[in-house]
């Protein structure tokens, strides 16, 4: 009952924030003094064809009516049309959607597979080579520009050793997988194609290493530190005392709650991979939502730029919704307390 | 262990499964090769283009009026008459074999001949009804390019008639030019295409064109196959084209935006043409093998327009000392690395009527002279400028800052204010601009497309934003326009382009060149300024 209440309490909340993010974003992007008219026609349109484009957009109303007509349209799933492309928003998100979830995915599967490990090892080597080295990678990993990371990952990999393709999300010649889920390594797999599978999976691998590399470190540092602490407890003195194997200590009484504060931090950083699959997306040529939102804040696209923002507005309290759900789990004092 | 525990480890299990697995599969260590598949066609005889597609709205003749699209589809759909080579000044003979224009009282009538045993890539063959449906298509869509067929040939649904089926006539009023028609007709809303499989998939009166937006109905070398939203554009072979086949069985426009990866992929030979590299990675593939460049005239013009409602720019004098005064081969050899001409008319070269008289030169003394004939000793304006690179690969800003040295050594102060094109234009429309450096670039590639907005105070264009309004040399656009005969015309279009030269609000500081790469084994490629490329003759 308590998780029922505590779960409709938090959608309720998502709710307000997306109705709060929908007037600030249209506010913002309404009142800037910049004409995407000019920008969406360029200097050759007539007044004739500037009046049609503000009319078709409703740019000719009142800002009060346009944000009414919006919600409207919002209400009924219509998230308005882009300006740059012309096609409807909520079309161009279902393209490019996908792709950031999987190139998100993949660096979260390499920032946990990397760093919790990563994280324990240099918390039980305390003060030791296998500590000093983790700590210099994590070091690097929490300062380093994501757009200067990529480049040098691709030239390295891609243009001089040649291991991985370079950009896209597929090789030039290879057909993607029927659309399913929007995520080529899980079509391909259910379609069976492993063409497909082991191009997708190869073009994953140099975006995900680099957009995953700074969340690699926050979670290793993070790992060490909480690791560090519940190593010095007295139940983990108990444990060792009651003769049980180092390895069980560490992993069932140690990791199991060292990880609590990593799981916080793993919601946080999924929020973040998905802001920094911007760059990422640019310098790999990932076709997804980076890259789309981009794309459309030069051009002044106002309802695209809106559709980006709501659906990340969804994202992230909806990532923290699973994190906190996760306690739940892994921390059976949160059921009670 | 507790269920709690087992469910932990099997999660923590399945996520390191899912990390793995791939990387199971055969292969995985080996370098990405090229493997052909049935939707390419093989990698053998399919070419790759590297290109920023991200302005390609539709793929629809009658729609679309941008770049890429432009591109793409001048190899998919045929036209009446078309331009040969990267001559841009007499249309020849294409779906039409000949033609010829008859005074009809109101207007002038052409009579198109068509081609017999033309094919669609879908099998139908081509007649004077799909040349009528094609260019009521595009008048009664009333899209981007509709303008060039209404507006400025002045056409109506009723102007085009079929009188049997190899021959159409189409009505211009006297109003408008049957050249500038003609030239019209060469571009992609020229386009035929095929009403019978339009008309198959047309949806709610939309003419077809949901279906036109990624599929093709043309009977030109290639037809769309797919067009996958931000990723790329694949055009395979037409197996009915009549003209010569090409030797190429696909052609793929990749939507990599970043000019970087491009010269990356070329070298490496992932790809076999990079379609927008900066001056910058043309160094970078100077002498690399396998790798070659070349270089193409845009049709586009940078130039600073200078407000005549403006003291002093109101006075022709301090125009000309300003446009005296400029370094123009210094930017040209300097920030643009030679990769721009020296063209300071108001029509850019390949066009017909281009005027190549270029007196400017840096000249400080002469410059000073025409001030003081002026009145002017010390002047101050404010100089608008985009943000980003200009066309020719210079940052707009350092063209800004090489102007204001130029100027400032004829007692010419200017405040540089950087704003985003579109913040740019707003001002510049509203003839609130003083100085204002920008580029043009024609809609269709007849010296009319460049003439008429920069000396036509009432078409709102060019002049309009400048304040310049000078009725006589209007008129004289507007006759050289409808002049008949094609060497009066050149010739009347030279005339104009004198007089604008040193009376006109503008400087016109150069003509930028596109760069290209390409694989050394890529044979054909001939950029036409225009926009396109015949790709049916390029081999590899």
């Amino acid at each position: 009952m308590r998780f029922l209440g505590f779960l409709t309490r938090r959608i309720v909340g998502i709710a307000a924030v997306m109705v709060g993010v929908s007037i600030i974003t249209f506010a913002i992007s309404h009142i800037i003094p910049a004409d995407p008219i000019a920008a969406a026609l360029g200097d050759h349109a007539t007044d004739q064809q500037i009046e049609a484009f503000r009319s078709e957009y409703h740019l000719d109303r009142p800002l009060p009516e346009q944000y009414l007509t919006y919600v409207v349209g919002l209400a009924h799933g219509d998230l308005g049309r882009s300006i740059r492309t012309r096609r409807p928003v909520a079309d161009d998100l279902f393209d490019s959607f996908p792709a950031t979830i999987e190139l998100s995915l993949a660096a979260l599967i390499v920032a946990i597979v990397v760093g919790i490990p990563a994280g324990v090892w240099s918390a039980i080597s305390r003060g030791r080579l296998p500590d000093h080295f983790v700590r210099l990678v994590s070091l690097v990993g929490g300062s380093i520009p994501v757009f200067w990371l990529g480049l040098i990952v691709i030239g390295l990999f891609y243009y001089k050793l040649g291991w991985f393709p370079g950009g896209g999300r597929i090789d030039n010649f290879v057909t993607p997988p029927p659309t399913r889920t929007g995520l080529y390594v899980l079509d391909s797999l259910l379609a069976g194609d492993f063409e497909a599978l082991r191009s997708s999976v190869l073009h994953l691998v140099l975006p995900a290493l680099t957009l995953g590399y700074f969340s690699t470190a926050v979670i290793a540092r993070m790992t060490r530190s909480s690791m560090l602490e519940v190593l010095g407890q007295d139940y983990m003195r108990t444990a060792r005392a009651k003769g049980l194997q180092e390895r069980l200590v560490v992993l069932r009484h140690g990791l199991r709650n060292a990880l609590i504060p990593t799981v916080t931090i793993l919601g946080l950083t999924f929020g973040s991979l998905l802001s920094g699959a911007v760059l990422t997306e640019t310098i790999f040529s990932w076709p997804g939502l980076g890259r789309y939102a981009t794309a459309a804040a030069i051009a002044l696209d106002f309802p695209a730029v809106l559709g980006v923002t709501l659906l990340a507005a969804i994202v992230y309290p909806v990532a923290n919704l699973v994190v906190d759900i996760a306690y739940f789990w892994l921390d059976p004092r949160t059921q009670h307390g | 262990m507790s269920i709690r525990q087992s469910s932990i480890f099997l999660a923590i299990a399945l996520v390191l499964a899912a990390a793995c697995a791939p990387a199971g599969t055969p292969g995985t260590s080996g370098s990405p090769g090229a493997s052909p598949s049935a939707s390419a066609g093989g990698a053998a005889t399919t070419l790759v283009i590297d290109r920023d597609t991200s302005d390609l709205i539709s793929l629809d003749p009658a729609v679309l009026y941008e770049f890429s699209a432009v591109f793409a589809t001048h190899n998919v759909y045929e036209t009446l008459v078309k331009f040969e080579g990267t001559d841009l000044t007499t249309p020849k003979a294409s779906l039409a074999t000949s033609w010829d224009v008859k005074d009809a009282g109101t207007t002038n009538d052409i009579t198109f001949k068509l081609k017999s045993g033309v094919k669609f890539a879908s099998g139908n063959p081509l007649t004077a009804d799909d040349v009528v449906y094609s260019f009521q298509r595009a008048i009664k869509l009333n899209k981007s390019p509709a303008f060039l067929f209404t507006d400025i040939a002045g056409l109506k649904p009723e102007s085009i008639k079929a009188t049997d089926p190899s021959t159409v006539v189409v009505s211009v009023p006297k109003t408008s030019s049957t050249q500038t028609f003609l030239i019209i007709l060469t571009f992609t809303i020229g386009g035929i295409v095929d009403s019978k499989e339009a008309k198959a998939h047309e949806a709610s009166g939309d003419f077809g064109s949901a279906y036109l937006l990624d599929h093709s109905a043309g009977s030109g070398p290639f037809a769309v196959d797919h067009w996958t939203k931000n990723t790329e554009v694949l055009l395979k072979a037409n197996p009915n084209y009549g003209g010569t086949k090409p030797a190429l069985s696909a052609v793929l426009f990749k939507h990599v935006p970043e000019p970087a990866n491009q010269q990356f992929a070329l070298e490496k030979g992932d790809i076999d043409i990079a379609n927008d590299l900066g001056p910058e990675q043309i160094t970078a593939l100077q002498g690399k093998a396998g790798v070659t460049t070349t270089s193409a005239d845009s049709l586009l013009l940078v130039y600073v327009g200078m407000n005549a409602m403006v003291k002093p720019l109101d006075n022709v004098k301090v125009r000309e000392a300003l446009r005296t005064a400029v370094d123009y081969d210094g930017i040209i050899k300097d920030l643009l690395k030679g990769n721009g001409s020296k063209v300071q008319g108001i029509v850019p070269k390949g066009l017909a009527g281009y005027n190549d008289s270029a007196p400017f030169q840096a000249d400080v003394s002469k410059a000073k002279d025409l001030l003081q004939q002026a009145g002017q000793t010390s002047v101050t304006l404010d100089f608008l400028v985009p943000t980003g690179q200009a066309p020719g690969g210079a940052a707009w800003s350092d063209i800004a800052a090489k102007l204001k040295s130029d100027w400032a050594k004829i007692g010419v102060t200017v405040n540089i204010k950087q704003t985003t094109t579109a913040d740019l234009l707003g001002t510049y429309r509203a003839q609130k601009g003083q100085l204002v450096m920008i580029n043009w670039g024609p809609d269709y590639p007849d010296p009319g497309a460049n003439v008429n907005p920069f000396t036509d105070y009432k078409a709102k264009s060019i002049a309009y934003r400048n304040g310049w309004d000078d009725a006589t040399i209007a008129q004289k656009a507007h006759d050289a326009e409808l002049t008949a005969d094609p060497a009066k015309r050149v010739a009347a279009y030279k005339d104009i382009g004198d007089y604008v030269l040193h009376n006109g609000p503008y400087v016109v500081l150069y003509q930028p060149k596109e760069l290209f790469g390409l694989r050394s084994n890529v044979k054909g490629f001939n950029w036409s300024s225009i926009g396109w490329a015949e790709l049916a003759s390029v081999t590899k």
